[in-house]
């Protein structure tokens, strides 16, 4: 509709514009060999990226993290479980990530896409597996009650990189939750404390007077690349996910341990040296989200 | 379900003695709104284009404690079952996420309101401009805090219009609650919850024309007339509100 009354630069950007949908693959490969991409970022470099802590009222934690144009809202819904016979003194968390419709004409209603599925599962084994949370911190009262803390987290925007916001939003909803001052009632019950019960006569004790905050031992923190040729490209978006397959996603520790790594596949092979640069990429990448992560909740202690 | 725990344990939410509040009683003259708004005063409304970037056009709508965002796909070719049409279709589906309301939900889709914002907007659309192809309109409940329907059709239509999709106006919805002797605008959910009446209008304002009204509970004639009035008169201001928040982005992306 533009290009009817276009002016000469205008058209130059439209043949740009359908060369990058019909070559898509040559159209980037150009920008490589001039180190740049097409949003004029360095191969190594990551987006912008922006944290907000208690961005859902309803939630005992909650976050929203933006990495580019990729968004992520997070949210934490504390509920009281019983034990398991094996561990009575362990509370629990389930971890779900969703891809609704809204995020990406990929998705349709009615049908949960793969990709929710399999992100869904490695946020998972990643948290429980890193050590991130002692699950007896959410135990309540030995053999009989613990947390369940509901951990969801929502695409908004799926731009690429989807693993990363997930569980920077997952990491951050975890520094921000609030856990609820509980008691046991006498029909063996937990409930909530209220402010008006805590100032006037105080009929149970509370159980969890001093646990108001979860401790995180080592927050996680996450980098994708893509590997293509031999180049690496840090941050993928969605159009660089789509036409260069490779990725390799790692997964480091504040204090820069390799937590996991995943290669899901891809026609390209992943030499020592490759993953070597990669997790050099990401321990980068760490420094940057721990500022972002710091920045935000001082932000929010301010408040 | 994900976690440790294969199977998820029966959980209980410690916090059951918040919804069974004693009703307030509303028929005291010094009956005051949960958010001490005067009863024809509308919540602030924040509206925002452009909130997806994957979509052709979307919306960002936040009325108080109601949060959606609503994305528009399309036009895209329709489902290959689907028969042919010479006009365009017009699909639609609401979905809540397990946080928007207060006890941890499923966050399924909701084929109820989904049908309803598909009639409300069906008329404002030129079909006609986009023959043998699908218009997608898919919105998510972020949080819940009364009035999420006419929230989301006010914000799909803000998305149609992001989209560059033909519309005769835009549509806004407002709806008032009928509780004992007063009529509240704009209801949040608490005075939902013991609503004696629920009236939504849905309408295109510069056109002057409705394009879904929907009754419940008891009213009366005069009540009802006043009722509509109301919402007539939200639903140009919300219009306007709209309108404004189109021209702003289109400034903005000029600079």
């Amino acid at each position: 509709m533009a290009a009817v009354n276009g002016s000469s630069d205008l058209s130059s950007e439209m043949e740009v514009d359908a060369f990058r949908r019909l070559f898509p693959l040559r159209y980037h490969e150009y920008h490589l060999l001039k180190s740049v991409r097409p949003d004029a970022r360095k191969l190594g470099s990551a987006r912008d990226t922006t944290l907000a802590l208690g961005a859902v009222a309803s939630a005992d934690g909650s976050a929203l993290a933006k990495i580019g144009s990729t968004t992520m809202l997070a949210a934490i819904k504390m509920e009281v479980m019983t034990p398991t016979v094996e561990c009575p003194d362990e509370g629990s968390i389930a971890i779900e990530f969703h891809m609704p419709p809204i995020c990406s004409p990929l998705v349709r209603p009615g049908r949960p896409a793969e990709a929710a599925e399999v992100i869904s599962k490695q946020l998972s084994d990643t948290i429980f597996s890193s050590g991130m949370i002692d699950l007896k911190e959410l135990c309540l009262v030995g053999g009989k009650a613990a947390w369940m803390a509901y951990l969801d987290i929502y695409c908004l925007d799926a731009d690429g990189a989807l693993f990363d916001a997930a569980l920077l939003s997952a990491v951050a909803a975890f520094s921000h939750l609030n856990i609820p001052v509980v008691s046991l009632n006498d029909d063996g019950r937990i409930v909530i404390v209220s402010e008006d019960n805590v100032r006037g006569k105080l009929e149970k004790e509370p159980v969890n007077k001093e646990k108001r905050k979860l401790k995180l031992n080592s927050p996680l923190f996450s980098l994708t690349c893509i590997l293509h040729k031999n180049y690496i490209l840090a941050d993928p978006t969605a159009e660089e996910e789509s036409i260069m397959e490779t990725v390799v996603t790692v997964v480091l520790d504040s204090s820069y341990q390799l937590v996991s790594l995943y290669k899901p596949g891809g026609p390209v092979l992943a030499h020592t040296s490759v993953i070597q640069d990669c997790v050099a990429l990401a321990r980068r990448r760490v420094k940057e989200l721990q500022n972002v992560l710091n920045e935000a909740i001082s932000d929010m202690e301010v408040d | 379900m994900a976690g440790k725990t294969g199977s998820t344990p029966a959980t209980y939410s410690p916090s059951p003695a918040t919804r069974k509040k004693k009703r307030t009683p509303i028929g005291d003259a010094d009956w005051v709104r949960p958010d001490n708004r005067s009863f024809y005063q509308c919540r602030p409304a924040y509206l925002r284009t452009g909130a997806v970037s994957t979509a052709a056009g979307s919306a960002y709508a936040e009325f108080g404690n109601t949060k959606v965002i609503v994305s528009v796909f399309g036009p895209r070719e329709s489902k290959k079952a689907m028969m042919y049409s010479d006009t365009g279709r017009l699909n639609c589906n609401i979905s809540y996420t397990t946080f928007a309301t207060p006890d941890h939900g499923q966050g399924s889709d909701n084929k109820e309101l989904s049908s309803k914002l598909h009639k409300a907007l069906e008329g404002a659309i030129i079909l006609e401009s986009f023959p043998k192809t699908t218009v997608d309109v898919f919105a998510l409940v972020l949080e819940s805090g009364g009035s999420d329907l006419p929230v989301v059709i006010s914000c799909a239509s803000l998305a149609l219009a992001d989209a560059g999709i033909l519309l005769h106006d835009l549509v806004a919805s407002v709806s008032v609650s009928c509780l004992g002797k007063n009529l509240v605008i704009d209801p949040v959910s608490e005075e939902e919850s013991y609503q004696d009446g629920s009236l939504m209008i849905t309408c295109m304002p510069s056109r002057n024309e409705v394009t879904q009204l929907s009754i419940t509970g008891e009213w009366s004639t005069p009540k009802t007339n006043e009722a509509m009035e109301l919402c007539l008169g939200a639903c140009s201001k919300l219009c306007e509100v709209m309108r404004s928040c189109l021209k702003d982005a289109v400034t903005d992306s000029k600079e």
